[in-house]
């Protein structure tokens, strides 16, 4: 049996901290008692600390879970340069020896990630079998839920898969989770028991502003002179790459900062070298795709915007959640213009086949086809033997769910009320008025100054293009730089 | 893809096969778009672009028709009198590629993944700095480099990198040294991208890539030339054939003498395939490395020349010949010798 003393004594030397944040220690608790645990722990509280301290002190193999490929060769480098070696991610961009490689020597890694496609073929999962599983860790745990049946179904195999590796203690971690969402992950995984830590989700420190606009002229100019007059680092979500392409070289254009755009297009050496960019601050602001996970964390984000409207309140909280980490005040400002709901709506719908299409790709006796993923989707349920019935079924409530999820999304847009206290209930957390942080949100403060709030730029710190001698340099300089040559 | 890189493949005499433009970028290697490659001098651009896709391409394409640079037939790009002239302003203006070549012998964008994370872990080893987030790479080149480093990092890595890149940026028309230097990541260097070098140095990021991929080339003519072994091992296993090893075992055994036939039966391949690596390695090889004179009689040669005569290269037609005892297969062979033989500019 791990003692608390035995914790404590893991933090101080694995990571140099003599305190636990909030949940992190309860989370470790059960966990070391031998209960699944579900963790909703805030952004940037610390969930990966979680399961890397139960790692170092149970010296057994910890498998994550993990919804990007992006986000788990971040995790694993993070890792790497804390100086864990025993770390990798097994994705789809391994070659087979490759992958092989690592299954046939399990044993060697602490700390593995995998997708729940990686982990739900056949070949990766006996080799698990055959292994010792210490953790199981479920991240974005949420996914399970939001996602379901019409993105990504393997998420649904998770409870059977977890059975068959032997049922291992479980940690499911999230962010963001109402109570309903909460209930739907415990079920799909089969672990009703699940004893649940759930912290207050709420960031006081960040102001929460909305802004609606008439036409999208009077938004990219708001947007330009919000880039221009707030405290940097930014990060501004869009719905689509091309978007945040175009806006990335407008702001570029028409505001004195640095601005690059950050999505899943992006080359490796292109992603490293924005990300770099962005957390030496030589980098002003990223327009960034919310599929593209940033999992390096950068603590000194003092804003986060939305163009357009996301899909639902647990991706928002979500992204908002960059913002601030530090504890210092920082604003999320979501930009609406009546009628983007329709880009969300039509964003969230455009996964979840029609009735008509169910139909049709039910008939079908072909297999996977290149490219549909809407065929490959069904397939994926007629291979795992569900009837036509069943899937209308349950797609139909999918439509219904995505439908509510935006109805309340739009609902925090649109209230006069506390956007603050519309959150809190929205996730199930009560909380009195003398909770809420002085400057709280645009309902109560409608004509927000960001003076007020000392998030106003202090103009001239840095000129742009000489982000730390970056641009003007000779090579020779550089060269210098490069190999230290100064001395 | 943007619409001037398009125009670069267009010819300003003779109409040209988008398809084999785009086959040849994405890297095809089909007889057909090898022969055809070879004819619009497109070859070393085989597979610059391998994640070109056809919705990329034909947004290239209705941008050059829309500025009436460019008419279609079907899938066939003529220049306009208009789009000639933009043509011939492009070929003044824009930077082109000198060492492309170089890309059919070594694979220069996994040597470019080993250099640059070669580069940070030195640059990070003269900080004496362990702990720092290293360029993402695929993972065989991440184990080469570690197994690299595990062997030279006792050895002068820091002097020898520095001579490395001093004389090659030396030897570079500044702007270009300054341009590669940009890319370079290293101790608290995170590097630039390709769009922010495009931005600084006013090209368009296509024109950049061109830039970057010709400088690497470069970068790989001098390692192999480089006398520190810390350096030239970054090369080992790049080197990457001219024709398929398939097709290269199918050559020797037709240089050895045996006939097509038996080549077929002891490799159980069909004889179209066999034929089909004969005229890859006669496209890919030098003219004195394929034996042209065993598949070709001269006195066939001089009839079918005389039939032809009058056509111009790509203007020929197997049915000018069909009558003839020969396959089209021969037919072509004969095309790509004739191409090898005459400086035809097109």
């Amino acid at each position: 049996m791990i003692t608390t003393e035995q914790l404590y004594q893991a933090l101080k030397q694995r990571f140099g901290f003599s305190q636990f944040r909030p949940g992190q220690l309860e989370a470790l608790t059960a966990l070391t008692g031998g209960h699944d645990t579900l963790a909703v722990l805030p952004t940037g509280a610390g969930k990966t600390l979680i399961y890397e301290l139960y790692g170092v002190v149970t010296q057994q193999l910890v498998l994550i879970v993990s919804p990007l490929i992006s986000l788990m060769q971040d995790q694993v480098t993070a890792l790497n340069v804390k100086g864990e070696k025993r770390a990798a991610a097994l994705t789809s961009l391994m070659t087979y020896p490759e992958k092989r490689e690592i299954l046939r020597h399990l044993a060697a890694y602490r700390y593995l990630f995998v997708s729940p496609e990686m982990l739900s073929q056949d070949q990766v999962l006996s080799a698990f079998q055959t292994t010792q599983v210490g953790l199981l860790v479920i991240d974005e745990a949420h996914c399970i839920s939001t996602w379901g049946p019409d993105f990504r179904p393997e998420y649904l195999l998770l409870g059977r898969i977890r059975h068959q590796l032997n049922d291992p203690l479980t940690l499911m971690a999230t962010a963001t989770a109402t109570k309903q969402v909460r209930n739907d992950i415990k079920q799909k995984l089969q672990l009703p028991q699940a004893s649940e830590i759930v912290q207050p989700v709420d960031r006081p420190n960040i102001f929460l502003n909305v802004e609606t606009f008439e036409a999208r002229v009077d938004k990219d100019d708001r947007l330009i002179e919000l880039v221009s007059s707030l405290k940097k680092p930014g990060v501004i979500y869009f719905s689509s790459k091309k978007k945040a392409n175009e806006m990335a070289e407008l702001l570029t254009a028409k505001t004195p900062c640095s601005v690059a755009a950050y999505h899943a297009d992006l080359d490796p050496e292109t992603r490293f070298k924005i990300q770099q960019q962005f957390m030496q601050d030589q980098l002003d602001v990223i327009c960034a795709t919310s599929a593209f996970g940033m999992g390096i964390d950068k603590n000194n984000v003092r804003f986060v915007v939305h163009y357009h409207v996301p899909s639902d309140l647990e991706s928002y909280w979500q992204e908002i959640g960059r913002a601030g980490r530090d504890g210092q005040q920082s604003v999320a400002i979501l930009l609406y213009q009546p009628g983007d709901e329709q880009i969300a709506q039509f964003l969230s719908e455009a996964t979840v086949p029609q009735e008509n299409e169910i139909h049709y790709y039910f008939q079908q006796a072909a297999p996977r086809v290149a490219g549909d993923d809407k065929a490959n989707l069904i397939w994926f349920y007629k291979q795992h033997h569900f009837s036509e019935e069943q899937v209308q079924q349950s797609f139909a409530a999918r439509r219904d769910q995505r439908l509510t999820a935006l109805r309340k999304m739009m609902g925090y847009v649109r209230t006069p009320a506390c956007k603050r206290q519309y959150i809190w209930q929205y996730f199930n957390q009560t909380a009195g008025d003398d909770e809420k942080p002085v400057h709280c949100c645009s309902s109560e403060e409608p004509a927000v100054d960001f003076a007020t709030l000392g998030l106003l730029d202090t103009p001239a710190k840095r000129q742009k293009g000489d982000p730390i001698n970056q641009r003007s340099a000779g090579w020779q300089f550089i060269l210098q730089q490069l190999f230290n040559l100064n001395g | 893809m943007d619409a001037q890189q398009l125009m670069l493949f267009l010819s300003p005499t003779a109409p040209r096969r988008l398809r084999v433009i785009e086959n040849i970028l994405v890297g095809k290697r089909t007889v057909s778009t090898l022969y055809w490659g070879m004819r619009y001098q497109q070859l070393p651009w085989l597979g610059y672009e391998k994640q070109l896709s056809r919705d990329e391409m034909n947004r290239a394409v209705a941008d050059l028709q829309s500025r009436g640079d460019v008419k279609l037939d079907q899938t066939n790009a003529t220049l306009t009198p208009q789009g000639i002239q933009s043509w011939q302003n492009l070929m003044q203006g824009r930077y082109q590629p000198k060492y492309f070549s170089v890309r059919l012998v070594i694979d220069t964008a996994t040597l470019w993944q080993r250099l640059l994370l070669a580069t940070q872990v030195v640059s990070e080893q003269s900080y004496q700095n362990h702990q720092y987030y290293p360029l993402q790479v695929t993972w065989q080149v991440k184990q080469f480099i570690k197994h690299w480093f595990h062997r030279f990092h006792r050895q002068e890595l820091q002097a020898e990198f520095n001579t490395f890149w001093t004389v090659f940026f030396t030897q570079l028309p500044e702007q270009q040294a300054l341009l590669m230097s940009r890319m370079l990541v290293g101790h608290q260097r995170p590097g630039e991208t390709l769009g922010q070098i495009a931005h600084d140095f006013k090209v368009s990021e296509s024109e950049a890539k061109v830039i970057v991929t010709d400088l690497i080339c470069q970068l790989a003519k001098r390692i192999s030339d480089c006398e520190a072994d810390s350096i030239k091992s970054l090369l080992m296993g790049l080197n990457q054939p001219l024709v398929s090893a398939s097709a290269q075992q199918t050559l020797q055994s037709y240089l050895a003498g045996t006939t097509l036939e038996k080549i077929s039966q002891q490799r159980s391949l069909k004889l179209s395939t066999v034929r089909e690596h004969l005229l890859e390695a006669a496209i890919m090889l030098p003219k004195g490395q394929f034996d042209f004179q065993r598949v070709l009689q001269p006195e066939l040669v001089a009839e079918m020349e005389k039939r032809l005569a009058k056509t111009p290269l790509d203007a020929w037609q197997f049915k000018q010949v069909e009558d003839l005892p020969i396959d089209f297969w021969q037919f072509r062979l004969l095309e790509i010798l004739r191409s090898k033989s005459t400086d035809d500019n097109h």
